[in-house]
Parts: C-alpha cells; structure tokens; sequence
C-alpha cells in the first residue's frame, strides 16, 4: 500500500509516517498544507492519503476543502481524514463527493495500531472507516427524530449491525462485536439492503450505499 | 457697512464741531459735549453689531449683559469727568450694575451645572460601552487562541504519546502483561484527549471558527435529539464574540426544546447585519419554559453582556426565545 501523508505538525507527522514504517506501509510523499496534498497526489498517485482537517495558512476546513477537491480531480482516489475532533458536517460533505473509500477517524485512534492499518486497509480497498465518535453522533440525532424515511423500519439489531457496519467493520468482526454467529449478521444485512431498497450488486457497493443513506438521511 | 459710515459720519461730525469751536474763537471746550453725545450712539451700534455676529451660545445673554454694563459705567465715567470731577457718585450705580450682572451669572450657570455633569457622565458611559467592548472582543479573541493552542500543543502532544505507546505496544507482543499496561496507559491518554476535546468545544466548536454561525447552527441541528429546521441570513460575518454568544443561545435554545418541548421541532431564525444579530429559536410544544431557570439565566447574562436583550415567550402555544445582539462599532 502506497500512501501520502498531509500533516501540519511535525511532530505527529514523524510519528504517523514511523508507526507506518513499522507496518510495512509504503509513505511515498509527506506534505504541509492543501496545495502540497494536491500536488503530491499528482506526482505519486498513491493508494491513500491520510489528511489533517485543520491545515496552513488557513488552519480551519483547509485540508478537508484541499481532501474533497483531490476526490474530485482524481475519482477513486481515497482518503482518510484525520482530525483532534469529530464534525458530523464534515463528514457527511467528504461521503457526498466522489467514489472510493473514505474515512474519518479520531487522531488518537492512531495509536491503537492495528485497528488503525484495519482502517488504512479498508478505506483503500474502497470501503468506509467512520469514526465510531461520528457515527455515535449522528446515530443518536436519527434516533430521537422524525423522517429518515426508511431507515425508521429498521429493527433495533438491525440499526446496530448499520452503525457497525458504517465504522467498516466486516461480517466477522460485526458478528464478533455482537456476540452472533457470522450467518445472522449477514441476514441482518441482507433485510437491511431489502428495507432501504438497494439494489443487488456486489455486496460492498451496496455496503457503502447502506452506509451513506443512514448518515444521510434527516438532519 | 453701515457701523462703519456711522463712525466715519461721527468723525466728520466731530471735526466739523471743533472747527465751529475754533471759529468762534475757542473759550470753553464745549465740542466735548457733542463728541460724548455721538460716541455714545456710536457705542451701541458697534455693541449690538457685535451681538448680532456672534453665534448663538448658551451664555450669549451673559455676554452681552456684561457689555451693555461695561458701556454704561463707561458712559457714567465720562460724565463724572466731563462734570470735573468731584466725588465719585457713579460708584453706587456700578454698585447696582455688578449686582445685576452677578445675579444673572448665577442663574446662567446654575442652568449649565447639571447639563455639565450630564454631559460627563454621557461620555463616561459610552467611554465604559467602548472598553467593556473592547474587553469582550479580547476575551473572545484570547479564547480562540486557547483553543488553538490546546489543539496544537497539549492535544498534539498527546496525540503523539499515544501513537508511541502504541508502538511500544506492538513490540511487546511476546510480553502480554507488559503490553496491557501499556495499552492501559494509551487509553488514559486517550481519555484526557477526549477531555481536552470537550474542553475546546465549550469555547468555541471548531466548526464556528471554520465555517462560522451558519454552519455551525446546522452542525447542532445535526447533532440534536429533535428536528431542528434553521434558517441563517447574515449579511456580513458578525465579530467574534457576537458569533459565539448567538452559537450559545441557538445551542441552549435547543436543548430547551429538547428538555421541555414534549417532542415537538424546534425553529432556529437568525437575521444579522453589520449593527446587529438577532437569534430566534421557536417551538410548538407546549409551553412553560423557566425564564429564571439556570440555562437562560446563564444566556440572559451573556446576551447581556453586550448589551443586547432577550426575551422569552411562553404560553400554551410554545416558546420563542429571541436575542437581539448588537455588534458594536
């Protein structure tokens, strides 16, 4: 896996790109700001960028406007955003851009190495790595109000295999999670795709569909 | 124009009269008379000429009573002397003369006292609006940067502990009590990060720094238990302070709703030009919000604070809390 890295602050930047050395995981390019995240990208076309939110010389969204444009220039590119807080705002502008994986994680959840590279692997494969501070958020705001369409016909089980499902966790480690065996969550699984009307393509496409209407819907 | 041929006329006058005098071959200097008799006419052209060019003006009146006194004991003087001398009798007509004029200088000045003090104390207060102010705008300013800091310094730091820990964590593979101590200690560090966090959104959400009052409204809509529709229109992006209090009292304003709206949406309105912010958060529940109760007292004092009011509107219907925020010049 080749990956870039966008990070204003060096001593976290060190520390990523170290962390990652370890893991095997190839940092072809570092950069400090958005302009340096889009030119890197042009220049080594990577697997992955993993992007700080607050970057130079605006040190507000920059890294995040600098994320979605990338996406936008380069569809399929993925990126997982990295950030010292969680914004629901944020993370549903990064899901409605483009195609390819995208995630939102915690700058501490990089400490916990191996769920960490879990997270780097699945969001370059395509899929969704959400923070679970994010989902929690946005699980809480569709619980307690109106609309949501179809997703209000979701059982209880069936809303906790999505939340699970939008940190990107697999069937296994969903099934692990809630104490079941592999079999119920995919069943679980399949009346979700049934309730929310998604049509059968291969699996993970549908995965992601699933994913973006629950963190869509309302609000 | 015409003080001037006046006064040109008296001289000719004047000189015309002493050559008559001398014609008739001297003796007593009566011309003087003459001349005393148009000087004074004289006098009270230019007097009132003077008058009528100076601007009107609280103690004009006293002015020009001084010199009408001035011209009048002048008057009486030349008489004493044109009479030879003698006792001094114009004494007690200046007497009564200082006695007028002190009379009217009290009263005059009496009026402007009080008008004075309050002229003092206007400024004084709008001296105090100003700094009171310019001491919210720093407050506000210093808060941001607090937060800044904790993100870049304390924050980071941490961050950065973590991620070692982490590492430390995966060597000790081949030593699990070690490492769980270790991951034990990632997790601590974890928490304080998370406290940190909280920490730096009761200042100021990142999001209202980043995005400002409109996007961080709908971040709150996002994250509430109940709908919340919002409606922003602000002409221009108001100054810090104004920004954060009108982000409090649409936050507390919701969670209002949420506590006692019995289910019911809330509605947030928020208006803004470059004088002021006015923040609305309505709802049809039913009612029998605690103007007195501690979240609205605390916002109360906020909106206070610079200068701005906040009205509850409670019944039956629903609620509509509303601040008006002024944002200073």
């Amino acid at each position: 896996m080749r990956v870039v890295i966008v990070e204003d602050n060096a001593l976290l930047r060190e520390g990523i790109v170290a962390l990652l050395r370890e893991r095997d995981v190839e940092v072809v390019a570092q950069a400090e700001d958005g302009d340096g995240l889009l030119r890197v990208i042009s220049g080594h076309k990577p697997d992955l960028a993993i992007v700080d939110v607050r970057l130079p010389p605006s040190f507000t969204d920059e890294g995040l406007r600098a994320a979605i444009e990338a996406r936008r220039r380069h569809p399929g590119l993925a990126v997982l955003i990295l950030s010292q807080y969680v914004e629901p705002v944020y993370t549903a502008e990064l899901l409605a851009e483009g195609q390819g994986g995208v995630g939102y994680l915690l700058k501490e959840r990089v400490g916990d190495v191996r769920a960490f590279i879990d997270a780097l692997e699945r969001v370059a494969a395509g899929g969704t790595a959400l923070d679970r501070e994010v989902v929690a958020q946005l699980v809480d705001t569709r619980r307690g109000g109106a609309g949501g369409g179809a997703l209000e016909t979701l059982t209880p089980r069936e809303r906790e295999v999505l939340e699970l499902m939008a940190e990107g966790r697999t069937n296994a480690a969903i099934a692990r999670s809630m104490v079941v065996r592999p079999g119920a969550v995919e069943k679980h699984i399949s009346n979700i795709f049934g309730k929310l009307d998604l049509p059968a393509s291969d699996d993970d496409h549908r995965r992601v569909l699933a994913v973006l209407t629950f963190l869509q819907a309302g609000g | 124009m015409a003080l001037s041929l006046h006064a040109a006329l008296s001289i000719l006058l004047c000189v015309l009269v002493a050559v008559v005098w001398a014609a008739a071959g001297g003796g007593e200097f009566w011309p003087m008379w003459v001349w005393f008799a148009l000087a004074i006419p004289l006098a009270i052209h230019a007097l009132a000429f003077d008058v009528r060019r100076r601007p009107p003006a609280r103690a004009k009146a006293l002015l020009v009573h001084a010199q009408v006194t001035g011209l009048i004991a002048a008057i009486l003087i030349v008489i004493w002397a044109l009479a030879g001398f003698g006792t001094f009798w114009p004494a007690w007509a200046f007497f009564g003369l200082a006695l007028a004029l002190g009379a009217h200088g009290i009263v005059v000045n009496r009026e402007r006292l009080p008008q004075a003090r309050e002229r003092e104390l206007v400024e004084r207060v709008d001296e105090l609006t100003r700094t009171r102010r310019g001491a919210l705008d720093v407050q506000a300013a210093e808060l941001r940067r607090i937060e800044r800091d904790l993100h870049d310094g304390a924050q980071a730091r941490l961050v950065a502990l973590s991620m070692l820990m982490g590492r430390a964590e995966e060597r000790l593979e081949d030593r699990p009590e070690v490492a769980a101590l270790v991951r034990r200690a990632r997790e601590e560090a974890s928490a304080a990060i998370g406290e940190l966090r909280d920490l730096a959104r009761g200042i100021a959400p990142p999001v209202l720094a980043d995005r400002g009052l409109k996007a961080a409204i709908e971040s709150l809509a996002e994250r509430s238990l109940i709908p919340v529709t919002v409606d922003v229109h602000l002409t221009r992006r108001p100054p810090p302070v104004v920004e954060t209090s009108a982000y409090f009292v649409a936050a507390e304003g919701i969670t209002n709703v949420a506590k006692h709206g019995g289910g019911a949406g809330a509605r947030v309105a928020v208006d803004g030009d470059a004088d002021r912010v006015v923040v609305e958060i309505s709802d049809d529940g039913p009612g029998g919000a605690d103007p007195v109760g501690s979240g609205l007292t605390g916002l109360k004092h906020r909106v206070e604070a610079l200068d701005g009011e906040l009205e509850i509107d409670t019944g039956p219907g629903g609620t509509t809390i509303r601040a008006v925020l002024p944002c200073g010049s």
